[in-house]
């Protein structure tokens, strides 16, 4: 892909130059293969540490949202792709930022990389990684293959219908087209179709290996909550441990706190270190408030998110 | 939508309930608890999001 | 010290022979990456695994460990007394720890088991493992163990250290806790030690060389703790932190912990849990105040933590064994390679 890297730096020195803005938040290079590191930068002449490419994986409006930022700060740049805007918009009409704290650089996406299926393919560690737009070369010490970024796309880019960013400053490079899916929802489908205990037996076998670090919770845009309630203690409300119905618990609900604001953007299943889809909890909510409530998330500055507002149209026969 | 994630996840869409009541309609509060116990004691125990201290 | 080669063909046959004296550790391979299980009777380890995710900490320190229980029924005569609880005193051994791992175990002892306390718990767990590591011939791009005294065939810490010879694993026993562990598995074909030390030596130095990255850690002792803490370096490093505990848990050096009481109808159950600096909650302390209530101040603490306090309490070098997992694993990329040499690189204008 183009990665507009050229232009989005071109963009932040401008930004920075003229004072429009304090700081430019992006991606820069990391010090292992295949890694980039959210970084920001106060200087035109840094802004060769910026870095787009198909290992971006990361959500970078976590990093403006009302406790992240100071009371002092100024207008901050921040490079988004299209599920960075969209949670940028979010994060506008849930109050945690206004309108004119943000300088949104738009970046046109075509996807990011699944870091684990391209180490799946090696039987030891990677030790090299490059890009040239659409080929991937990936070396170990034992061989180096060259693979199709298109079949090695991270699941949420596959099924992404918003590259483009919605709301933006700037663009930094030309719309990408928009892919349109027979079925986005088929991996909801594909679970919903199995018999209850089947389904239940699935969703703890995906959270066994979980470790409670709440890198999931902590990557995600919409996860601003002071203190969340896992970290409650009067009264505390779930246990801490490794206990099952502890670690179901916390993943059910902060999907569905996320109910209806989620952008699928992807952050939470690549900050999880031990690579758990959780995004099976909150896909099954975006599927619902799409076809409840007509509804996606982030993509408009003037609505609220459909668990906000009440309507008498409603779906409401649930509810005795 | 919580109803519907919960069923997603394997828990009987049977056992989770919602109502509207306002505190000025106990008759309305009473029926729906009767009905709601009736309802979910029909379907036995449950065994899904229950804490196991044994293990 | 004596040498013995196992065929790897004996090698399944040895380890279930082993199984009515030793619970079996090891690592495996599932579809999130490799850990360290306990190993049920028809599953053998995956001797060529790549670093796992998690470190063989969870063997001696669970991540959740119940330790004591009450009944809270008044009708019973020991109501509201805690009790230890039943706990598996089986002796258990560790197969295919990579030398760093175990050289944590050591750093860790520091803290569980010394002349002021002794933790009860992790001290049986740790005189009833026995530690067979396997060498490192091919050290990843994250691994730095030989900056930190460690390194791909380092003894520390370890019973028997294996070295994968393609068709054998040429052993060297290093402990009475190892000689019992290839005797329960009736692997005794001995080797010659002379010729073996120096094949291990061979291998160490190859080994060794395949490690690319420096990292320092020689001024650090020299500096004064203010000094580094007050560096202006630490709003960079901290930025992109996004306060998870995943260094934390991956480390094999890390050891914090949590105590909760859990009641349910009639009993109550003490667990201790893994605990992690990066939360906020970590010195959030009863009054309400927070000393760290900003990211910036807990990402310090930890790198502070690591490679300076622990270094000037214990005069054992920086509490990390270069295993690199914090690097793979961090999210964001936090490199505490680059950290360390930013530390012990500072020099303060003044």
């Amino acid at each position: 892909m183009d990665t507009c890297i050229e232009k989005i730096r071109a963009i932040g020195a401008d930004l920075l130059a003229k004072g429009t803005v304090e700081k430019v938040i992006g991606f820069a290079n990391g010090s292992i293969p295949m890694a980039t590191r959210p970084v920001a930068l106060t200087s035109e002449k840094d802004m060769d540490k910026l870095v787009f490419n198909s290992v971006c994986g990361l959500n970078l409006a976590n990093y403006v949202s009302k406790n992240s930022l100071s009371k002092k700060e100024g207008k901050i740049a921040v490079v988004a792709k299209g599920c960075d805007a969209r949670n940028l918009v979010t994060h506008i009409v849930e109050n945690q930022i206004s309108r004119d704290q943000i300088y949104i650089i738009g970046v046109p996406c075509t996807g990011m990389v699944d870091k684990r299926k391209i180490a799946a393919l090696f039987e030891d560690e990677i030790t090299g990684f490059e890009e040239d737009n659409d080929s991937l070369t990936v070396s170990s010490a034992s061989k180096t293959e060259t693979v199709k970024k298109a079949d090695v796309l991270r699941h949420n880019c596959r099924v992404c219908t918003h590259r483009n960013p919605p709301v933006y400053d700037v663009m930094a490079g030309e719309p990408v087209e928009e892919q349109t899916l027979d079925q986005p929802y088929e991996d909801v489908d594909q679970i919903a179709a199995m018999d209850p205990d089947a389904r239940w037996t699935y969703f703890e076998k995906l959270t066994e290996n979980c470790i409670r670090c709440y890198a999931c919770r902590n990557a995600c845009p919409l996860c601003y909550c002071p203190t969340c309630f896992v970290d409650e203690s009067g009264p505390q409300w779930v246990g801490k441990g490794q206990n099952e119905t502890d670690v179901t618990t916390f993943h059910f609900l902060r999907a569905f706190h996320c109910a209806g604001r989620c952008t699928d953007c992807g952050a939470c299943v690549e900050a999880c270190p031990m690579g758990i889809n959780v995004r099976d909890f909150t896909r099954k909510l975006n599927k619902d408030a799409l076809e409840l409530f007509g509804w996606e998330a982030g993509l408009d500055l003037d609505k609220r998110p459909p668990l906000d507002v009440y309507s008498p149209n409603d779906p409401n026969d649930f509810i005795k | 939508m919580m109803g519907n994630l919960l069923e997603q996840m394997g828990v009987d869409r049977d056992r989770i309930h919602f109502s509207w009541i306002s505190s000025a309609e106990a008759t309305k509060f009473v029926d729906v608890v009767k009905e709601i116990s009736d309802k979910v004691r029909a379907l036995g125990p449950n065994k899904k999001f229950v804490k196991d201290y044994n293990k | 010290m004596n040498f013995i080669t196992i065929d790897k063909k004996d090698w399944t046959r040895g380890i279930d022979q082993s199984r009515n004296a030793y619970r079996v550790y090891g690592p495996v391979k599932d579809e999130n990456g490799c850990q360290i299980k306990p190993l049920a009777p028809d599953t053998h380890p995956e001797m060529d695994a790549a670093v796992t995710v998690m470190s063989a900490k969870s063997v001696l320190f669970p991540q959740t460990e119940k330790i004591l229980t009450a009944t809270l029924d008044e009708l019973k005569d020991d109501h509201h007394v805690m009790k230890p609880v039943e706990t598996d005193d089986m002796p258990r051994v560790v197969l295919g720890i990579r030398p760093y791992d175990a050289k944590a175990v050591q750093l860790v002892k520091l803290n569980f088991d010394n002349p002021d306390y002794q933790d009860p718990y992790w001290c049986a767990a740790y005189d009833a493992t026995t530690f067979v590591g396997l060498g490192v011939t091919h050290p990843g791009p994250c691994d730095f163990s030989t900056a930190v005294g460690s390194g791909p065939f380092s003894e520390d810490g370890l019973d028997v250290l294996m070295a994968d010879m393609d068709d054998k694993y040429l052993t060297k026993i290093l402990t009475e806790k190892g000689e019992k562990w290839a005797a329960a598995c009736g692997f005794d074909t001995v080797a010659d030690p002379k010729e073996s030390q120096v094949l291990f030596d061979v291998l160490r130095k190859e080994a060794e060389k395949q490690i690319q990255t420096n990292v320092a850690t020689d001024k650090l002792a020299g500096k004064t703790i203010l000094d580094l803490y007050d560096a202006p370096f630490w709003d960079e490093v901290a930025f992109s932190c996004i306060n998870c505990g995943t260094c934390t848990f991956v480390c094999p050096t890390c050891w914090c912990f949590d105590i909760q009481d859990e009641t349910r109808h009639n009993t109550a159950v003490r667990f201790r849990n893994w605990d992690t600096c990066m939360s906020p909650l970590f010195t959030h302390h009863a009054s309400g105040h927070n000393p760290r209530v900003t990211k910036v101040q807990r990402v310090r603490q930890r790198f502070m933590h690591k490679l300076k306090y622990f270094l000037d309490k214990y005069d054992q070098g920086i509490m990390c064994v270069g295993c690199g997992r914090c690097v793979a694993s961090c999210p964001v990329n936090i490199d505490i390679r680059e950290v360390c040499n930013r530390m012990n690189d500072y020099e303060t204008t003044k």
